[in-house]
C-alpha cells in the first residue's frame, strides 16, 4: 500500500486553484481513496487544506480556539459526506463549502458571534502568527472588527476570491445581498482604518 | 472623500485583503482529534436514534393492539354489560406538564381511573395467556408512553413526539377497553 505522508503533499503557490498538475492528480487519488474509507489518504488531504480551512475559520469567527473547533468539525463533517463529492468542483472549494456551513451551524447553535469574547493575548497571538506587517495587522484586526455578515462576506470575497454568486450560495444569502454587504465592510473598513 | 477617492481606496483595500495570507497553521496538530472521531463508527443523531425506537413503538404498540383484540375477543371474553361512557379528552395548552406546552385534560385521568379498576376486574375472567398479553402490551406502550415523554423533556415543541404521545395514550385507553368491552371513546388535541 502506498504510504501517504505529509511529504506528499504537493506545493502550492496562493490561492484555491493553484495546486501543481501533479498536486491535483494526487489529490484526486486521495480523495478517491479516502471515499474508499482510507484514513491515511484523507489524513494527506488534510495536510493539504488545514491551513486554508483554518485561515478561513479564524477569520469568520474570529477566534483562534473556536476556529481549531471549527476546522476540526469541518473535516470530520467532510469524512461523513465524501460520498457526496462528485468532483464538480476542486476538493479545496468543497471543503471550503463545508467549512463555512460549519461555522454558520456553530454560530447558530452556540450564539457565540452575539458575545465573541476578545483574549487580547489571543489575537496578538494570532498576530503573530498572521504576519509581521503592520498594515497587515491593521487590516486584519480591522476585518476582526467587521460585522459578522460584513465580515463573512468580505473574507469570502476579497482574501478568497469568491464572487458574489458563489458567496450567497455559501452563506445562504441572495448575490444582491452580498453586494451590499461588501459595500458596507468596505466603508466601515474605511473608516476603521482612517481613510 | 469623493467618489475617485473612495474607489481608489476599494481598489487598494481589495488589493490588500487579497494578498492577505490564506494559508494560516493552527498553533496544535488538529489531525489526532479528527483521527479519533473517524475511527469510530458513524454516530447515530440522537433525534434519528429516537425515530428509530418510536418508529419500532409504534410497530410493537400496532401490533399488541391487535394482538389483545384478538384475545381478548375469544370465549374468554364474558359479555360485558357495564360499559363505561368515557368523556371526551382533550389536549389542553397548561406550561408545566410534558414538554411545557400540553397536558391531558381531567377527563383523561377520571376515564383512566375507571378502565384501571374496570380492567383488573376483567382481567381475572381472561385465561393465563390471554392475561399475559394484555399485560405485556400495556406495559410495552406505557414504556414508550414513558419514552415519549422524557424526549419531549428535551424537545417540547417537538409536534411530532407530541402526536405520538397523544397516538401512545389513545393506544392504551384503546388496549383498555377492548378488555373491558369497551369500543368507543375520542380523543383529540384542539390544535390539530
Amino acid at each position: 500500500m502506498e504510504t501517504l505522508t505529509a511529504t506528499a503533499v504537493p506545493q502550492f503557490a496562493t490561492g484555491v486553484a493553484t495546486v501543481t498538475e501533479q498536486g491535483v492528480n494526487d489529490e484526486q487519488l486521495w480523495v478517491k481513496k479516502a471515499q474508499a474509507a482510507d484514513s491515511q489518504a484523507f489524513e494527506a488531504l488534510y495536510r493539504l487544506h488545514v491551513g486554508k480551512i483554518y485561515g478561513l475559520c479564524l477569520r469568520m469567527t474570529g477566534n483562534a480556539s473556536e476556529a481549531e473547533d471549527c476546522t476540526q468539525e469541518a473535516f470530520i463533517q467532510a469524512w461523513s459526506k465524501l460520498d457526496k463529492f462528485r468532483g464538480d468542483s476542486s476538493f479545496g472549494t468543497w471543503m471550503h463549502k463545508v467549512a463555512v456551513n460549519t461555522v454558520l451551524g456553530r454560530m447558530r447553535k452556540s450564539r457565540r458571534e452575539q458575545d465573541r469574547i476578545r483574549l487580547v493575548g489571543e489575537i496578538e497571538q494570532q498576530r503573530e502568527s498572521i504576519g509581521d506587517s503592520a498594515g497587515i495587522q491593521d487590516l486584519e484586526q480591522a476585518i476582526n472588527e467587521l460585522p459578522s455578515g460584513a465580515r463573512h462576506v468580505f473574507v469570502l470575497q476579497a482574501v478568497y476570491g469568491y464572487t458574489h454568486e458563489e458567496t450567497g450560495d455559501m452563506l445562504g444569502i441572495a448575490a444582491g445581498t452580498s453586494k451590499a454587504q461588501l459595500h458596507r465592510a468596505k466603508r466601515l473598513l474605511a473608516q476603521q482604518l482612517g481613510n | 472623500m469623493n467618489e475617485s477617492d473612495h474607489d481608489k481606496f476599494d481598489d487598494e483595500l481589495m488589493a490588500r485583503a487579497s494578498a492577505l495570507p490564506q494559508d494560516i497553521q493552527p498553533q496544535r496538530d488538529l489531525w489526532s482529534g479528527i483521527a479519533t472521531a473517524i475511527a469510530k463508527p458513524p454516530a447515530v443523531a440522537p433525534w434519528n436514534r429516537f425515530m428509530a425506537q418510536a418508529a419500532a413503538v409504534l410497530v410493537l404498540v400496532g401490533g399488541s393492539s391487535g394482538l389483545t383484540y384478538f384475545a381478548v375477543t375469544d370465549d374468554d371474553r364474558a359479555a360485558v354489560d357495564d360499559v363505561v361512557q368515557t368523556p371526551e379528552l382533550i389536549f389542553r395548552p397548561v406550561s408545566g406538564s410534558f414538554g411545557s406546552r400540553y397536558m391531558l385534560g381531567p377527563g383523561y385521568q377520571d376515564a383512566h381511573s375507571v378502565l384501571a379498576s374496570q380492567l383488573d376486574l376483567e382481567m381475572q375472567r381472561l385465561s393465563t395467556e390471554a392475561r399475559q398479553d394484555v399485560h405485556t402490551n400495556l406495559t410495552i406502550i406505557r414504556t414508550a408512553i414513558a419514552d415519549i415523554n422524557r424526549a419531549l423533556a428535551d424537545e417540547p415543541d417537538n409536534t411530532l413526539l407530541q402526536k405520538l404521545l397523544l397516538s401512545s395514550y389513545q393506544e392504551e385507553l384503546s388496549v383498555m377497553k377492548q378488555v373491558n368491552g369497551i369500543t368507543s371513546a375520542v380523543m383529540f388535541r384542539e390544535d390539530f
